[in-house]
C-alpha cells in the first residue's frame, strides 16, 4: 500500500472536482462566443497562428470599449482534432451561454452540425466544412463565411483558364489531393467542369499522412504530362508536393494551391521562397500586413509596452483569425442593434450574420454579403504568388461560374 | 466497495455463483443506481451530463478492448476501426432502412465480431508485437475502405447523418435523454462483461493470456478461443461506434482513427489490465484528464501565465500529463487505478490496525 | 490503363522507390536497433525523428552555427536523451509484458509532442543543408540529392552495423543479451550498460533521420508522422534484423511507388499507404517473423 500516493492521487482529483464546480458565472454585459481550436493535434501549425488572430482582434475590439457597450469573451478550447472533445468543448461553451461558435475543423463541423440547428446556436466553418452548407435553407445554423472547397475550385479552374490562354479544351489538368473527404469533397464540381469546359482531367491521390508523393509527382510531369496542377493538400503534404514538383521540373507558375496548402509555413518546409517561387494560392482573407486593422494591433500591443505576438509573421493564418473574429463580431453588432441594444441570443445572432454586407476591413475581408439563402457570403477568393520571398498578389477578389455551384448547392 | 466479509457462509451453489456475494455488494450497487438513475439527472447541469456521457460510451469500449488485450492477452490497435465498422453499418441500415436502434445497435455490433474475427485470424500464426502491427494494418485498411467504397461511405464526404433514436415515439434528443439510453447499454455491457468473465469462454481468455501453449495442452482450442475474443471485443468496439453514431447524429470514420486506438489503449492501462472496474476508471479517467486539467488551468494558470501563453501551455499540457501519467502508471503501479483502488479499499478495511 | 506503360517512367518509379525506400531504412533501423538488443518496440521513434530535427533546426537557425557543428551537436543530444530515456523510462520496465513497453513508448511520444513546441515554439523551420539544391538529371531520372545523401547515410549505417554487431566485442556481447538476458548476465556481461548503449545508438540514427527528413520535409510536429510509415518496413523485414530494415525499406519503397504509379488509377484513391501493409500481411502470414526475422521456438 502507497498511501501518499493514493491520497495524492485523490486530492488532485478532488481540487479538479471543486474547480470544475466553480467555473465562473456569465457577467451582464458580456457576450460570450465559444471558440473551438486545434494547438496539438493534425492540424496544429495552423491552429498555433490562427487562434491567436481571433483572440488578438477581439481584445482589439474590447480594448476600445466592446461591441455597443458589450464585451466579448472568447472561450477557447482545444480539442486536439479528435471529436469527443469538441462535442465536449461545445456542451461546455454552451453552458458557459455562447450565442456563436467557432468551429475548427471538419468532422467536427459535422458532427456539431445537428446539435447546433437543435440549439439554435449558429456556427461557423470559413475554409472547411460542408461545402453544401453554404446553402442556409438547407444549413440554417452552419456558416461557412469564407469561399468553401466547392467555391475554390470553381476559382482554380477559373485561373486556370485565364493562365492557359482563355481556353482549356483539350488542355490537361491534374488534380493533386489528399486523400480523405475534404480533399474529394470538389471532385464532383471538377468533374462538371471537366464536361462544360472540355479539358481533360486525371486525379492524383495522396493517402495520408502524405509525407512522400515522388510517384504521383512524376505521373503528373512526366506520363500525363499535365498543362496545370490543382492541388488540395493539407498538413505537411503541401510543402512536399511543391519540393517534388520543382525536382521533377514542373514550372510551379503552372500550380494552384487550396486554401491549406497556402501558408508561409509550407513554403518554409518546402525550402524557402526561391524554392517555390512562382508557386500560386488560393486564400480567402487578405495576406501580408498591410491591413489596418492589423496595424491598430501592433499599436495595442505597443500601448502595453509589449512587442507585437510573433503569430504575426504567419500573415495567412493570423489574418483568417483576425477575418474570423472580424466577421464574428459584425454579426454580433448586428444582433445587438436589432434587438435595441439587448443582450441577443443565438438565433439574434444567426440573423444578424444574414445581415452582414460592405464589410471589409480595410481590404482584409473579401466584399461578401451573407444573406438567408447564401451563408458562404459569395465565395471570394484571391490568389497570391510566392514571389520574390513574399505573396504577391496575382488577382483581385473574384468567384466563378455560379451557375455550376448553383446547381450542386441545390441539388 | 467498503466492506468487510466476516468468513464463508455459502451454502449453495447458487450463493456462491451470485454476481454479488455480499448484501452490501447489493446494497452498494443499488445505492449507485439510485444515484445515477435518480439524483445525478436531476441535480446537474445537462453540460455535466454531456461529460458523463462521453464517459459512457468510452466504458463500453474500453471494457471491450480489456476484453482482448487485458484478459486474453493478444494487443490491438485497431479498435477504433472496429467502432467504424459499427457505426456505418448503423448508420446505413437506420438511413437506407430506416430501421430503429434496438436493430441497428446489434447488427453494428455482429458486422464489427465479423470484421473483427476475419482480423482475428492471423493472430493464430503471429503474435505479439507483428500482431499488434497487423491489428494497425487493418486499422488502415478498414479506414481505406470506408474512404473509397461510397456504397458505404454514403458520398465523397464519407458522413452520414443519422436520425435521433426513437423509442415508443419518443425521440432521445437532448442529453439527459441520451443520458440514459446510453447508461442503459452501460449497465448491460457491465454485467455482461462481468459473467463473460466467469463463464468458461473468460476462464480460457486468462488461460490463454497466462501462457497460451500450456492453455493448449489443457485442452483449450487457442484458435477458436483467440478469435471468440477478436469477435467479442469487436463487437463491444461496435456497439460503442454506434453509440457514438446516436450521440453526435453522424457517422464519420475521421471519428475513429489510430489516435482514438491509443486512447481506448491508455485507459485499460491506465485503468488496469484484466479489469472490469479498471476499465471503468480507465474510462473515467482519461475523459475527464483533459477537461479537468483545463479547469483547473483556467482557474489558476493565469497567476503564473499570461493569457495568450496559457492558451498555448494549457493543450500541450494536457498531452505531457497525458503521456506521462501512462508512463507513470506503468512503471509505479502496473496494475493501474484498479490495483490503487483495492489498495485503499484494503486500507481502509483493517483500519485502524495495520494488518 | 497499361498501354501508356512507359520504361522510362517506371525506371523513374523504381528509382524513386529504392531512393525513399532507404529514406524508410534509415528510420527503421532505430527500430532494429532497440529491438535487437532489447526486445522493446518504440512507439515513438517518430518522435525520436522529430525532437533531432527539431535540435538541429534550432542549432542552424537559432544559433546559426555552421552545418557540421549543428550535426555534432544534434548527435551528442539524441545520444544523451537515449541514455536518460533508457534510466528514467524503459529500465524500470524490463521484464514487463510487451504491451506496457509499447504503451509506454506511446506515452514518450505524448509527452515529446507536447514538450517539443513548447520548448521550441510550434511554427515550421527549415533545415538548409550545404548541398546543391536543384536535382540531379541523369537520363530519364530526377534524383534530388537530399535523397542521395538520406539512402546514402542509410547504407552507410548498414555496413557500420553489420559491422558492428558481427566483428566488434560490443556487439557481440549486445547479441548475447538480445538472445537471453540472465545467460549473458552469467556471463559477467552488464546488461543494463548495453540496453542503454543500444537506446543511444538508436538516437545517433535518429539524429541523422532527423537531419536528413527534417531538410527534406520541413521541421515541426508534423515531421513526427513518418514513424507510422516504417511499421511495415520493419515487420516486413524481421524486427531484428538490420539487413531486413534495408531490405523492407526498399521493397516498401517500391512497392509505394508501383502502387502509386499503376493501381491509383485502376482504383481511383490513394492505395499508397495501405498496399504496404497489404504486402506486410501476406507475409506474415508466410513468414511470422519477418523475411529475415530470427524465428522465435516457444518453450512451456
Amino acid at each position: 500500500m502507497r498511501p501518499v500516493s493514493a491520497l495524492l492521487a485523490a486530492g488532485t482529483f478532488g481540487a479538479g472536482l471543486l474547480a470544475l464546480a466553480s467555473t465562473a458565472a456569465a457577467q451582464t454585459k458580456e457576450i460570450v462566443i465559444g471558440m473551438q481550436c486545434d494547438r496539438t493535434g493534425a492540424t496544429q501549425t495552423v491552429g498555433v497562428n490562427l487562434c491567436p488572430g481571433y483572440h488578438d482582434y477581439i481584445k482589439l475590439v474590447n480594448s476600445k470599449g466592446g461591441v455597443e457597450g458589450f464585451k466579448i469573451n472568447a472561450i477557447e478550447i482545444d480539442h486536439e482534432y479528435k471529436v469527443p472533445p469538441s462535442v465536449e468543448a461545445y456542451e461546455r461553451q454552451k453552458k458557459d451561454g455562447a450565442v456563436l461558435i467557432s468551429l475548427y475543423g471538419t468532422p467536427h463541423t459535422q458532427a456539431l452540425t445537428q446539435k447546433l440547428t437543435e440549439d439554435k446556436i449558429p456556427g461557423t466553418s470559413p475554409g472547411f466544412g460542408t461545402a453544401a452548407a453554404a446553402n442556409g435553407q438547407k444549413y440554417p445554423y452552419i456558416f461557412p463565411i469564407a469561399a468553401t472547397y466547392w467555391s475554390q475550385m470553381t476559382a482554380a479552374v477559373k485561373f486556370a483558364k485565364d493562365n492557359l490562354g482563355g481556353n482549356l479544351k483539350g488542355k490537361k489538368i491534374a488534380y493533386l489531393f489528399y486523400d480523405n473527404p475534404a480533399g474529394k469533397e470538389p471532385m464532383p464540381l471538377l468533374e462538371d467542369l471537366q464536361k462544360s469546359e472540355g479539358f481533360q482531367l486525371r486525379t492524383f491521390a495522396v493517402p495520408p499522412p502524405g509525407v512522400e508523393m515522388g510517384a504521383q509527382v512524376l505521373d503528373i510531369a512526366q506520363r500525363y504530362r499535365a498543362d496545370f496542377v490543382i492541388s488540395h493538400l493539407f498538413g505537411r503534404s503541401p510543402s512536399v508536393s511543391i519540393k517534388e514538383l520543382k525536382r521533377v521540373g514542373f514550372p510551379l507558375s503552372k500550380v494552384v494551391g487550396f486554401v491549406w496548402a497556402a501558408a508561409e509555413a509550407d513554403i518554409d518546409a518546402a525550402g524557402g521562397w526561391s524554392v517555390a517561387e512562382g508557386y500560386n494560392a488560393i486564400q480567402f482573407a487578405g495576406v501580408g500586413s498591410d491591413y489596418p486593422v492589423l496595424k491598430e494591433i501592433v499599436e495595442m500591443y505597443k500601448k502595453e509596452g509589449k512587442a507585437a505576438p510573433k503569430e504575426m509573421a504567419s500573415t495567412v493564418y493570423y489574418n483568417r483569425g483576425v477575418l474570423q473574429a472580424a466577421i464574428h463580431l459584425e454579426a454580433i453588432r448586428n444582433a445587438v442593434k436589432a434587438k435595441g441594444g439587448a443582450k441577443p441570443t443565438g438565433e439574434d445572432v444567426k440573423k444578424g450574420f444574414e445581415q452582414i454586407k460592405n464589410f471589409t476591413l480595410g481590404g482584409l475581408v473579401p466584399p461578401m454579403e451573407i444573406t438567408a439563402k447564401d451563408h458562404e457570403g459569395g465565395g471570394w477568393v484571391q490568389i497570391f504568388q510566392a514571389k520574390g520571398g513574399k505573396w504577391v498578389k496575382r488577382t483581385d477578389w473574384f468567384r466563378a461560374y455560379p451557375e455550376i455551384l448553383q446547381k450542386h448547392l441545390q441539388g | 466497495m467498503f466492506h468487510r466479509e466476516a468468513g464463508i457462509y455459502k451454502t449453495s451453489y447458487a450463493a456462491d455463483m451470485a454476481l454479488y456475494p455480499l448484501p452490501v455488494a447489493r446494497w452498494a450497487v443499488a445505492g449507485f443506481a439510485v444515484l445515477f438513475l435518480g439524483v445525478l439527472p436531476l441535480a446537474v447541469h445537462e453540460y455535466y451530463l454531456t461529460i458523463v456521457n462521453l464517459i459512457s460510451i468510452a466504458i463500453v469500449g474500453a471494457l471491450g478492448l480489456n476484453i482482448l488485450v487485458g484478459y486474453t492477452g493478444q494487443i490491438s490497435i485497431g479498435h477504433a476501426a472496429f467502432m467504424s465498422v459499427g457505426a456505418y453499418t448503423a448508420a446505413n441500415l437506420a438511413v437506407r432502412l430506416d430501421l430503429p436502434f434496438w436493430i441497428t445497435l446489434p447488427a453494428g455490433g455482429l458486422m464489427a465480431a465479423a470484421i473483427g474475427t476475419l482480423v482475428g485470424i492471423p493472430s493464430l500464426r503471429i503474435k505479439g508485437l507483428y500482431l499488434a502491427i497487423a491489428t494497425l494494418a487493418a486499422q488502415l485498411i478498414i479506414e481505406w475502405t470506408i474512404n473509397h467504397v461510397e456504397w458505404i461511405s454514403g458520398g465523397v464526404q464519407a458522413s452520414i447523418e443519422v436520425p435521433r433514436p426513437e423509442l415508443f415515439g419518443y425521440v432521445i434528443k437532448s442529453q439527459t435523454q441520451l443520458y440514459f439510453f446510453l447508461m442503459f447499454f452501460v449497465v448491460l455491457a457491465i454485467i455482461a462483461t462481468q459473467n463473460l468473465i466467469r463463464s468458461r469462454i473468460g476462464r480460457a481468455f486468462i488461460a490463454i493470456r497466462d501462457q497460451d501453449i500450456a492453455a493448449e495442452i489443457i485442452g483449450i482450442n487457442i484458435f477458436r478461443y483467440k478469435l471468440y475474443a477478436f469477435a467479442i471485443s469487436s463487437f463491444y468496439a461496435g456497439v460503442t461506434g454506434v453509440l457514438y453514431t446516436y450521440f453526435l447524429g453522424i457517422a464519420n470514420y475521421e471519428q475513429f482513427q489510430i489516435v482514438v486506438s491509443i486512447d481506448y489503449l491508455a485507459m485499460i492501462i491506465i485503468g488496469g489490465l484484466g479489469s472490469i472496474l479498471g476499465s471503468i476508471f480507465g474510462a473515467i479517467f482519461v475523459t475527464l484528464l483533459p477537461i479537468v486539467l483545463r479547469l483547473v488551468m483556467e482557474d489558476f494558470g493565469s497567476l503564473i501565465f499570461s493569457e495568450a501563453d496559457l492558451r498555448n501551455i494549457i493543450p500541450n499540457l494536457r498531452l505531457i500529463v497525458f503521456g506521462a501519467l501512462i508512463i507513470f502508471f506503468l512503471i509505479v503501479e502496473p496494475e493501474g487505478l484498479n490495483r490503487l483502488w483495492r489498495n485503499i479499499r484494503s486500507y481502509f478495511r483493517v483500519w485502524p490496525f495495520s494488518y | 490503363m497499361f498501354d501508356w506503360f512507359e520504361w522510362e517512367f517506371t525506371l523513374s518509379l523504381l528509382t524513386n522507390g529504392v531512393l525513399i525506400g532507404l529514406m524508410y531504412a534509415l528510420i527503421a533501423l532505430g527500430f532494429v536497433l532497440v529491438y535487437k538488443a532489447t526486445d522493446a518496440i518504440n512507439f515513438a521513434q517518430g518522435e525520436f525523428v522529430m525532437l533531432a530535427a527539431f535540435f538541429g533546426a534550432v542549432m542552424l537557425l537559432s544559433a546559426g552555427a555552421p552545418f557540421w557543428v549543428a550535426v555534432l551537436v544534434t548527435l551528442a543530444g539524441m545520444i544523451a536523451f537515449g541514455f536518460g530515456l533508457e534510466r528514467v523510462v524503459l529500465r524500470p520496465l524490463i521484464g514487463r509484458p510487451i504491451v506496457s513497453v509499447i504503451m509506454a513508448t506511446i506515452g514518450l511520444a505524448a509527452v515529446l509532442r507536447g514538450v517539443a513546441p513548447l520548448v521550441f515554439g510550434a511554427e515550421t523551420r527549415s533545415i538548409v543543408m550545404p548541398v546543391e539544391d536543384a536535382p540531379i538529371i541523369w537520363g530519364p531520372l530526377f534524383i534530388s540529392p537530399i535523397q542521395l545523401i538520406g539512402a546514402g547515410v542509410a547504407v552507410m549505417f548498414l555496413a557500420a552495423f553489420t559491422w558492428f554487431f558481427l566483428k566488434s566485442r560490443m556487439g557481440i556481447a549486445m547479441r548475447a543479451v538480445a538472445d537471453n538476458q540472465q545467460v549473458a548476465m552469467a556471463m559477467g556481461i552488464n546488461v543494463e550498460r548495453y540496453f542503454a548503449l543500444a537506446w543511444a545508438m538508436a538516437g545517433v540514427v535518429s539524429a541523422l533521420g532527423g537531419i536528413v527528413w527534417g531538410s527534406l520535409l520541413g521541421v515541426d510536429v508534423h515531421l513526427a508522422l513518418i514513424g507510422l510509415k516504417v511499421f511495415p518496413v520493419v515487420i516486413l523485414g524481421g524486427l531484428d534484423s538490420i539487413v531486413g530494415a534495408i531490405v523492407g525499406g526498399l521493397i516498401i519503397g517500391i512497392v509505394e511507388n508501383i502502387a502509386a504509379g499503376y493501381l491509383d488509377p485502376v482504383v481511383g484513391g490513394g492505395t499508397k499507404d495501405f498496399a504496404p501493409y497489404v504486402l506486410m500481411i501476406i507475409a506474415l502470414m508466410v513468414r511470422p517473423y519477418g523475411i529475415f526475422g530470427k524465428r522465435q521456438i516457444e518453450r512451456v
